[in-house]
């Protein structure tokens, strides 16, 4: 979800998935990574880190590219000339986000022609708050200014892993992330301190996008052998509640100031704990949502297709002109 | 037929459902080009991340929206992924040309020297940056140079040798394309200042 490895998705096994690695091999690689070195594309690697990275780094790539559609509706209907072209900015940097994700994905492997086929066919997912829809401009606003402070969260731990290309792709992404987030931010002050209808505009919208960032991080991970060897791996870097403590820490004083209000009554940080309580979240409805049965699921594959589709021809006729390419993967 | 909220996808009039789409072919994304990025004139050309493109030309074009629509740039190569010849990788303290050695001479006439750009990452993450040219009559034999001429530094965990005809430079003359960068600034987190706004409303709504 977008760039945190879900631990729910490995199926329940017995096994660590270990037994097949050459056990010399795998010390060496373990030893690598307790060193601080980073693993390079053409390093042995345990299968189950090529998997798991994959898995990750794809559903990080696709929710990039997703998440360009639910902000990108709003371009032509930004207000103003100025923000139209900031919001226009914005939403070529995640395209941008997508294509530096399945560069650095196709290092272990996995073309980028497969990781297309797979989001259009809904084999693999993205994130999950992409599948609601963005109403009012507010609704836009609250994506760009607290998704991505979501994501940022995520992707700043993230970047600090084990895999070369991911880190290299992040350091890039994070840099284009602070406009982001100074954008979004300034997009939802200006409506929340502007007038009486402005800021019932910002406060519906993050009403409606409360339980969604809630949902962001995914719910708690299980203790299980793979958490604790992903963990080990340099693979999952934080666990979801921590990301998801931090993201209230940083943010929710940031929402109250501006006079905005937070939907849920049972929201407060605890003060002997040092940690935020809240109402638990839907998880129920999230996993409704992840497979299929959301408000937006099908109209974003369906534009994403859309887009594929009708740019077939484009992609045909810069063929026909070439000689017979060479099979390349991305070197780093 | 599918509804949006979105008056551009709604005249697209989708079907509500569609059938399963055809795997795509190989290539359909074309191969990919890496690109090295100069920041400043005299700076090292450094690795910025592939493109795909169906030629270097196009890959340029890519590269140069993906890598250097922000920040200075004053020049750019793009060279084929399948054009670069890479060493093994080793340790962050060590060197990769311990193992490289001289090339023994073989009874074929000696190909005509070229030149290849050498690269050298130091430290495995980081990204691999030029250090300069050799002349050889082959890669290997260029990785060889290489180690005459830049075997002194350390670490080096990894080199790629690039044969200098493969790569798309830009012409000095066309460096104009980044003149506008710098007025783009609606790109840039430092054109956005909220906070003299957040304290003025906590001023008029008794906040503070
Ligand atoms: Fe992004
Ligand atoms: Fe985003
Ligand atoms: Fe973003």
């Amino acid at each position: 979800m977008y760039g945190s490895v879900s631990t729910h998705d490995i199926p329940a096994q017995a096994t660590t998935g270990l037994e097949n690695e050459d056990p010399q091999q795998l010390a060496e690689f373990e030893a690598r990574i307790a060193r601080g070195e980073k693993i390079e594309p053409d390093d042995y690697m345990p299968a189950l880190y090529r998997k798991q990275l994959i898995r990750m780094i794809e559903q990080h790539a696709h929710s990039e590219i997703i998440g360009s559609l639910p902000e990108g509706t709003w371009i032509t209907r930004a207000p103003g000339f100025r923000r139209k072209m900031a919001q226009m900015a914005k939403v070529q940097d995640e395209v941008g986000h997508a294509q530096l994700l399945y560069s650095a994905a196709e290092t272990l492997g996995k073309s980028r022609e497969d990781m297309l086929t797979d989001l259009i066919n809904g084999k693999s997912k993205y994130s999950n708050v992409f599948n609601y829809p963005t109403p009012t401009w507010a609704d836009s606003n609250a994506i760009s200014w607290l998704i991505d402070a979501g994501a940022i969260v995520n992707q700043m731990a993230n970047a600090r892993g084990s895999y070369g290309p991911y880190c290299r792709a992040l350091e890039r992404i994070c840099a284009e992330e602070s406009f982001h987030l100074k954008y979004g931010h300034d997009a939802v002050v200006h409506m929340a301190t502007g007038t009486p209808i402005q800021r019932r505009m910002m406060q519906e919208a993050l009403n409606r996008w409360w339980p969604p960032i809630m949902t962001f991080f995914g719910p708690a991970d299980k203790a299980s052998q793979h958490t604790e060897i992903l963990m080990r791996w340099k693979v999952k870097m934080a666990s979801n509640d921590d990301c998801r403590q931090q993201f209230l820490d940083m943010y929710v004083p940031k929402i109250l100031e501006i006079g905005l209000t937070i939907p849920d009554p049972n929201l407060r940080k605890n003060e002997e704990t040092g940690k935020w309580e809240y109402t638990e979240p839907d998880w129920e409805e999230l996993r409704r949502v992840i497979n299929g049965d959301g408000p937006c699921n099908q109209e974003r594959l369906a534009v994403r297709r859309a887009a594929e589709e009708n740019g077939a021809w484009v992609r045909r006729a810069l063929q026909a002109k070439r000689q017979a390419p060479k099979a390349v993967r991305p070197l780093a | 037929m599918l509804s949006s909220l979105d008056p551009r996808i709604a005249r697209l009039a989708l079907p509500d459902t569609a059938p399963a789409p055809t795997p795509k072919a190989a290539f359909d994304q074309f191969e990919t080009f890496e690109v090295f990025h100069q920041k400043k004139d005299g700076a090292a050309y450094t690795y910025v991340g592939p493109v795909h493109a169906p030629s270097a030309d196009v890959a340029f074009l890519f590269a140069k929206e993906q890598y250097s629509r922000r920040f200075a740039c004053t020049g750019m190569w793009v060279v084929p992924t399948s054009a670069i010849n890479l060493t093994p990788y080793v340790g962050d303290q060590e060197s990769v040309y311990d193992g490289v050695s001289a090339i023994v001479p073989t009874a074929d006439a000696p190909a005509e020297p070229q030149e290849y750009a050498i690269f050298h990452l130091k430290k495995r993450g980081k990204a691999h940056t030029n250090v300069g040219l050799v002349r050889a009559a082959s890669a290997a034999d260029a990785l060889y140079q290489a180690k005459l001429t830049f075997g002194e530094q350390r670490p080096v965990v990894n080199v790629w040798v690039l044969p200098w005809n493969e790569v798309l430079t830009l012409d000095p003359a066309d460096r104009d394309i980044w003149l506008t960068t710098p007025e783009k600034k609606y790109r840039d987190a430092i054109a956005y200042k909220v906070q003299d706004r957040i304290e003025r409303f906590k001023l008029e709504t008794g906040t503070k």
